[in-house]
């Protein structure tokens, strides 16, 4: 990990009129005069307070850009160790902003440890406290890894991560890359999936921030009668079953909305890695006034299957939601799992493993919707009974079952129809569908062997989901975070 | 910059929807695919005009195959 000199725009004069300056960063983040210093500047290249979000409790540390390009320090690094453990006592969430070249080359092996000591406390606090980190600079070396191992990444425009810079990774690998392509949003929003919001402007990050830190510091209590209904959610599905859609209306029909600045209704759903393994939709939002977590297929992207790497980032969602006792609605609409060589190569069957853990391990009420599909092996790891799930709800339009009814045929009765006459095959067919629909698929199988629990209004959804999940035990499972 | 459409998995090419010289914008279909008896619609995320498209309708493309240039 070596440090990464940042070219200083503005004299190191410590005035307030520095936008990088930590004080003026945490006020941007921060509830107008509620920061309180846990210790007086210094010049460690730490700042670290306390404050309130949406008056929530919190606790916030920002490396100081303005110092050595943000370097860590031991002393800094002491600072930053501190705010986490300050964090855990007071149950709080801890939100880290990041600026900063990595660890100070000039303390040497002193500054190593120092940085290691981070982790550890980040470690400690995992699944204790709610964890995000804005990355609003570079955050090079230690200060990558740092954020990796939080909860949420936030990262502004001018945000960059990397091990390794475009000097080293040219002159080991003989690459040309500059910063942004190597480490910037696109980066990691897209390919590296490190992070899970992309801001828009700095001013962005830190309302994005204050958002999901609301979500997790007010979580707030199932409220039954808030809970609008009677809107036609089937409606939002196309006509066709094997016709793909983007699921995301969808969802922000089935969260709660908030009255916008132009008094129009906007959704308050915080979607996270919404460009990376986006067949899987994951993020926070509201049901009833509580908060939740969402897991969907999105159809749109590889027709909503699930493969390696949607699968392992629902399984670190999920975990993440139980280890902070936040409950799960997922939505189900899935064509199975993706064939190829590519894919089990991959690690399919580890990382699918992975998902398969996280939803039987979660103790918190999770129930799931089937809206059009749940076939094989992918129906198992969408939260289905088999896993312990809440409650199973279905739309009338659902089918559950291995494959669809036509695969099905072909390969059970293969030799029947090739037997059969030309002229009387299609009619076979059909006729062997029917009868395999009957006894093996659709719906109403699948809730005599009780693996479906109800069939639901479309139009009664969002107050049969928040019943399910309010009347549920609330649960908070026993595990940290793991970065999956 | 011109933008290149890829494919995201192996599928058949069941419609193609625009030709070379249509204007997009983003979230526009350019072709539909077939695959896990799905239709699924090819986007762009680039606004911009359609420089070429790569596939003919009954093609079948593997996982990074180019489908269109949007430029």
């Amino acid at each position: 990990m070596t440090a990464l000199a940042t070219p200083l725009q503005t004299q190191e004069t410590g005035s307030d009129l520095d936008p990088r300056d930590p004080e003026v960063r945490l006020a941007q983040l921060l509830d107008a005069d509620s920061l309180v210093p846990l210790r007086p500047r210094d010049s460690s290249g730490v700042y670290a307070v306390r404050g309130r979000i949406d008056g929530a409790r919190v606790v916030a540390y920002c490396t100081d850009a303005t110092k050595m390009g943000g370097a860590m320090g031991a002393e800094g690094c002491r600072h930053i160790v501190d705010a986490i453990d300050t964090a855990v006592r007071e149950r709080c969430p801890v939100i880290g902003l990041w600026h900063c070249g990595g660890a100070r080359l000039a303390e040497g092996v002193e500054s190593l440890d120092a940085v290691g000591q981070v982790f550890a406390a980040m470690i400690r606090a995992s699944g204790r406290v709610p964890q995000i980190s804005v990355i609003l600079g570079p955050a090079a070396g230690g200060a990558a890894y740092g954020p990796a191992l939080t909860d949420v990444v936030v990262m502004a425009p001018a945000g960059r991560i990397f091990v390794t810079g475009p000097d080293v990774v040219r002159s080991v690998t003989g690459e040309q890359v500059d910063m942004e392509a190597l480490g910037g949003p696109s980066a990691h929003g897209k390919r590296s999936g490190v992070v899970h919001v992309i801001a828009d402007s700095e001013d962005d990050a830190y309302t994005r921030a204050r958002r999901i830190t609301g979500l997790f510091a007010r979580p707030g209590l199932f409220d039954l009668h808030a809970v609008r209904d009677g809107e036609d959610l089937g409606a939002l599905l196309p006509d066709r079953p094997q016709r793909a859609y983007d699921v995301k209306p969808l969802l922000r029909h089935l969260l709660d909305t908030e009255q916008g600045p132009d008094g129009t209704q906007v959704s308050m759903f915080e979607e996270l890695q919404a460009k990376w393994a986006p067949n899987i939709v994951i993020g926070l939002g509201r049901l009833g006034g509580r908060t939740v977590g969402v897991i969907a297929n999105n159809p749109l992207r590889l027709g909503g299957c699930l493969d390696s790497l949607s699968a392992e980032k629902a399984a670190r969602f999920v975990r993440m939601c139980d280890s902070f006792g936040v409950p799960l609605l997922v939505v189900v609409d899935v064509p199975g799992y993706l064939p190829g060589v590519g894919q089990e190569w991959d690690g399919v069957v580890r990382r699918g493993a992975k998902l398969l853990h996280a939803f039987s391990e979660a103790v918190v009420p999770r129930v799931t919707l089937v809206t059009r599909k749940a076939y094989g092996g992918a129906y198992i790891a969408m939260n289905s009974r088999s896993l312990g799930a809440t409650t199973v709800f279905a739309w009338p339009t659902a089918e559950v079952a291995v494959m669809g009814a036509k695969a099905a045929v072909g390969i059970l009765h293969r030799k029947k129809l090739a037997a059969a006459p030309d002229e009387e095959r299609e009619a076979l067919q059909a006729k062997l569908i029917e009868e395999h629909e009957r006894i093996a698929g659709g719906v109403n199988r699948a809730m005599t062997i009780g693996v479906v629990d109800e069939v639901i209004d479309p139009k009664e959804t969002r107050r049969r989901l928040a019943e399910a999940l309010a009347a549920a035990p609330a649960g908070r499972g026993a595990h940290g975070n793991i970065p999956l | 910059m011109a933008e290149e459409i890829r494919a995201e998995m192996v599928a058949n090419v069941w419609k193609v929807v625009v030709k070379a010289g249509d204007v997009v914008s983003d979230g526009d279909t350019l072709v539909i695919l077939e695959s896990m008896k799905m239709e699924i619609p090819v986007l762009t995320e680039a606004n911009g005009t359609v420089r070429q498209v790569a596939v003919n309708e009954g093609d079948v493309v593997q996982e990074g195959d180019l489908i269109a240039v949007v430029e």
